[in-house]
């Protein structure tokens, strides 16, 4: 009972689903609809007035010529406007308003529409907005962040622009279209025409001029809001390139006052903290402590929880003798990520609890970000690095380089590491404390410089190990280009630096380290996404193994379990990498917002746009409606139709209908949720239909022809039909073939459209009655009238012959030397025709070896004395029932000449049950002297 | 051969994405412009910056603004368009359908 109640809910949902495009379209057009009605009434009434006096009606008449006509359709409305309700005021107030002029009056001038005075109003304020903005970015010139925000806002308020004159369009149809009905304005020489049309006219004609200035504003607007944001874009890339490529000059002085600033920067900051630390300990000591206290517990739940929850994936099995190269990836990249996501949610929170305690101060809230900020990523580069060498354990390196190799690499990263994350980190003390410009210059000339010779330096290392040696060997140096590379590096780092590109040198330096490092976790994780998804690989991990033991998975299963595990560490890699390394590239977070929703909705390639969301809308919508077709498909069909008894053959039909129909709308929906024009598809119709006329023809008409056995069932699911050679049971009928299972069990595919064309024989349409024939033959010594009793009695007394149709016995014919008798029974289940027959065959043998007649079938006859024949003449047997199918006119022929080679295409069973009977019938005349001796 | 199995199926899976993208994209496309009068119609675009005259012959048709802009007909009503409409010029006027 409760599915009931939730089908009709889900149809609904779906029903609306697929109207809420017409429906919503209907809302939008019933207000301009209104508003037009109203507009027309008000009209209509308003000029009713004039309409009801004879004067006026007599002056729209003659105004008529001038007007060419138009003021008769003027007036059409005037008087429809005037029935109902414009009547009676014109009835009561007698009298006659002959001039125009309240026609005229009657537009007041606070008519503007709604429409248009909203329109006006939101114009007005996208323009102080937009001015609001583009004193924002005036102000904002230097901070890129900002300024990538306020663009994100200016291309938003564009669109709105446009939005507010697009919603005054339907107003300016009206006007035109009313316009166009009132016609041009009377020429020179041309009788004057009605001052009401004159009066509506200019009406209509400012509202249009009041229309297209506003939109004309919005153009300016518009216009303004592009260039604003196009000037954004100018500023920012001039930001970029200012940082990167400012030279500044070098020279022992600027290290001079560098040195003095860097003791003044010491001073104000060992000031500022410990007053900052006093103060928090003084006045806000019970916030400060609680903050801290949440950090260790953010430690507590993010760091150790996360080591305990993910160990297996993060920790080296000591026990481990050969760890897997799939194992040692993903420890290598689980152990890199875990850790640094938890490093990173606990700094975040960190932060976070502190300024929400307010214990932070203006001063020093930035310099304990970028402390925080530096500490993770440090963490980060190391945590890879020991990932990737495992300096302390050869087993689990996924490079090959020698033990010494590793731990010098380890060192030289994390030592370049340290030098660009304390660079940043004093230049972010800088910041915030306000010091002078030269010290942040120096600090990165410094660390770029540093950061150069750790480069060249480990040029220098000798990590690489010939395949035979062990990992405690010696070592060979790098491969000729990656030295040289190492070289060139660590040379232009310094050139750059020496030569004044302090802020190059010092963005190269970070995207060698950072990009380098997120490039490589990316590496890892492609790689082990990759390992992952090899056929067998997933059964081998711990997960696998887990899930295997839990629901006791197939090995396909785990395969496919495994493919996905692997797709899902590709998508977590680039989703969560490629913005991490965008955003080094000093991308903000508003530009890589707005790319990935453009990427999501809109990807325009050329003149067409792809838009991911509406393809993925429509696959789900596609696969929503297909399961909600099969629910309600095996709804109608276990609930409805199993309990009011519909015929089989009919359930069979509704059920395979309503499939069709659904996944047919359903795929409708799905392409309507895609965004797919289906008037597009009328140009894929028209060339399927071509496709039609040449070679799908074929499975069209199989189609055309699987609805119309549907509908007409001829045949059902488990009727037994002929239709040419082909006979057997209907296993299925599908949209293009029928499924047919022969008597030997052989399926046979009978496209469509032949069971329709062709005739088909069903044994079982209506009912399952059938007729079966024996045939008897007898010498001439019996008396034929004795046999035919007999064989009638034998008939009555059998259970499955039925008693009406009654069984009959037909005397068919006189052989040379034999009668020929046929028995003719019906059976209520044709297919259990063989199985009688036989019971009657034994029964007339048994019977007429009783009574004395003889073998009821033919025997040689030898040269016996005729007064020894008994009578036994068998002229062959069986003349079973190739039931309704046969005609009894060609059955009576053949059994006159041989009957044993007649049915040879008679049924499968019956073949076999002929065999059986042969080989009976020859033994019976091997003993034939039996019964008549 | 596994591997090629896994290539094709994304292969497979890329091209009916991407079958099924362009023919959403034919709904997603820029605004038609459709001259039905007899003589050529010089529309003014604003589109972002600029301000182009586009001249459309008659029985033409155009593609104008994939992303919004303001058209100015021949009668000199101005309009907005949000870029995804058809829009039709009859005896100078616009019509948007």
């Amino acid at each position: 009972m409760r599915s009931v109640g939730k089908l009709p809910a889900i149809l609904v949902c779906l029903l609306a689903l697929a109207m809420g495009g017409p429906v919503m379209a209907q809302k939008a057009a019933q207000p301009t609809a209104q508003q037009t009605a109203q507009a027309n009434g008000q009209a209509g009434q308003k000029s009713a007035q004039p309409a009801q006096s004879p004067q006026g009606a007599q002056s729209s008449q003659t105004a008529t010529q001038p007007a060419d006509g138009k003021a008769a359709q003027e007036a059409q409305p005037a008087e429809n406007g005037a029935t109902p309700g414009a009547a009676e005021p014109a009835a009561t107030t007698t009298q006659p308003a002959q001039n125009a002029q309240p026609a005229a009056d009657g537009v007041p001038a606070d008519a503007t529409p709604p429409a248009q005075s909203q329109a006006a109003e939101q114009l007005t304020k996208a323009g102080e907005e937009l001015r609001a903005l583009t004193e924002r970015v005036e102000k904002a010139k230097d901070d890129d962040i900002v300024l990538a925000d306020l663009k994100v806002q200016v291309d938003a308020l564009a669109k709105q622009i446009i939005g507010v004159s697009v919603s005054t369009r339907p107003r300016l149809d009206e006007i035109k279209a009313r316009l166009t009905e009132l016609g041009d304005p009377p020429g020179e020489g041309q009788p004057a025409e009605a001052d009401i049309v004159t009066a509506e006219r200019k009406r209509l004609m400012a509202e249009r001029g009041a229309i297209n200035a506003l939109t004309g504003e919005a153009e300016g607007l518009s216009v303004q809001a592009t260039k604003l944001s196009n000037a954004i874009t100018a500023t920012r890339r001039a930001l970029f390139s200012n940082t990167l490529l400012k030279n500044t000059e070098v020279s022992t002085g600027m290290f001079d006052d560098a040195l003095t600033a860097t003791a003044d920067e010491t001073r104000v900051l060992s000031r500022s903290v410990g007053s900052w630390l006093s103060f928090a300990w003084n006045y806000k000591r019970v916030p400060l402590l609680t903050a801290l206290f949440l950090s260790l517990l953010a430690a507590l739940v993010f760091l150790s929880g996360s080591r305990r929850l993910f160990r297996p994936l993060i920790e080296h099995d000591i026990t481990d003798e050969e760890p897997s190269y799939f194992r040692r990836l993903s420890v290598a990249f689980w152990s890199t990520l875990i850790p640094t996501i938890a490093s990173a949610a606990f700094a975040v929170s960190s932060f976070l609890f502190l300024r929400g305690f307010n214990v932070l101060r203006s001063d020093i809230a930035p310099i304990i970000a970028i402390t925080l900020g530096v500490a993770v990523v440090v963490f980060f580069v190391t945590r890879l690095a020991q990932a990737v060498l495992s300096p302390r354990d050869s087993r689990w390196r996924l490079v090959r380089v020698s033990d010494r190799g590793a731990r010098m690499l380890m060192i030289a990263i994390f030592a370049m590491a340290l030098v660009n994350g304390l660079d940043y980190l004093f230049g972010g003390v800088s910041e915030a404390l306000g010091s002078p410009v030269v010290l942040t210059v120096v600090k990165s000339y410094i660390a770029s410089i540093v950061i150069g010779l750790i480069i060249m330096a480990s040029a220098w290392i000798k990590p690489m190990l010939r395949k035979d040696e062990s990992f405690d060997a010696h070592g060979r140096a790098w491969p000729k280009v990656v030295s040289f590379t190492l070289l060139a590096i660590g040379a232009s780092l310094i050139i750059a630096a020496v030569s004044g590109y302090v802020g190059l040198a010092r963005f190269i330096a970070t995207q060698i380290i950072i990009t380098g490092a997120i490039m490589v976790t990316m590496y890892i994780g492609i790689l082990t996404g990759r390992a992952v998804a090899k056929q067998g690989a997933f059964g081998e991990t711990s997960a696998g193994r887990y899930l295997e033991r839990r629901y006791n998975l197939e090995q396909v299963a785990l395969d496919q379990i495994g493919l996905a595990a692997g797709l899902s560490i590709y998508a977590l890699v680039f989703v969560f990498f490629i913005p991490l390394i965008l955003l080094q590239w000093n991308f903000q977070i508003a530009d890589i917002e707005s790319w990935a929703y453009r990427m999501v909705t809109e990807i325009k390639i050329g003149s067409i746009t792809i838009s991911l969301v509406g393809i993925f809308a429509g696959i789900l919508f596609f696969a929503l409606g297909y399961v909600v077709t099969r629910f309600v498909q095996r709804w109608i069909d276990g609930n409805i139709m199993a309990r009011s008894r519909v015929d089989a053959g009919v359930r069979n039909s509704i059920r395979t209908g309503i499939g069709y129909t659904g996944v047919g709308l359903a795929g409708l929906i799905g392409l309507s949720a895609a965004g797919i024009d289906l008037s597009n598809l009328a140009l894929v119709a028209g060339a399927l239909s071509l496709g039609v006329g040449f070679g799908l023809q074929n499975i069209v008409s199989n189609f055309v022809s699987g609805l119309i056995l549907l509908v007409e069932r001829p045949f059902k699911v488990g009727d037994w039909i002929v239709s040419g050679t082909t006979e057997g049971f209907v296993k299925r009928i599908s949209v293009r073939a029928t499924e047919i299972e022969t008597f030997q069990h052989q399926s046979i595919m009978m496209p469509n459209s032949l069971l329709i064309n062709a005739s088909v024989g069903n044994w079982t349409h209506r009912n399952k009655l059938g007729r079966s024939e024996i045939a008897i033959t007898v010498t001439y010594a019996s008396d034929p009238r004795r046999i035919m009793a007999l064989l009638s009695e034998i008939a009555a007394a059998h259970p499955m012959v039925l008693k009406n149709p009654s069984p009959s016995v037909g005397f068919t014919a006189f052989g040379d030397e034999r009668m020929n008798f046929e028995l003719r029974i019906y059976v209520a289940d044709v297919l259990t025709g063989g199985g009688v027959r036989n019971d009657l065959r034994i029964s007339i043998y048994e019977r007429f070896r009783d009574e004395g007649i003889g073998a009821p079938f033919p025997v040689k006859i030898e040269d016996v004395p005729v007064e020894d024949q008994t009578g036994i003449e068998s002229h062959h047997p069986e003349q079973v029932g190739e039931p309704k199918g046969a005609t009894s006119a060609e059955e009576r022929a053949a059994s006159k000449t041989t009957a044993s080679d007649k049915k040879t295409a008679s049924a499968a069973p019956l073949d076999e049950e002929r065999e059986v009977e042969g080989a009976s019938g020859r033994r019976a005349t091997g003993r034939r002297s039996n019964p008549n001796r | 051969m596994r591997r090629w199995a896994m290539k094709k199926f994304v292969i497979a899976l890329l091209s009916g994405v991407l079958v099924t993208g362009v023919l959403a994209a034919e709904a997603a496309s820029a605004a038609t412009v459709t001259n039905k009068d007899s003589e050529t119609a010089v529309l003014i675009v604003v589109e972002g910056e600029s301000r182009v005259e586009v001249a459309i012959a008659s029985g033409a048709t155009e593609m104008i603004c994939p992303s919004g802009c303001f058209v100015t007909a021949p009668s000199g009503d101005r309009i907005g368009l949000q870029g995804d409409e058809d829009v039709e010029i009859v005896n100078g006027n616009v019509v948007v359908k």
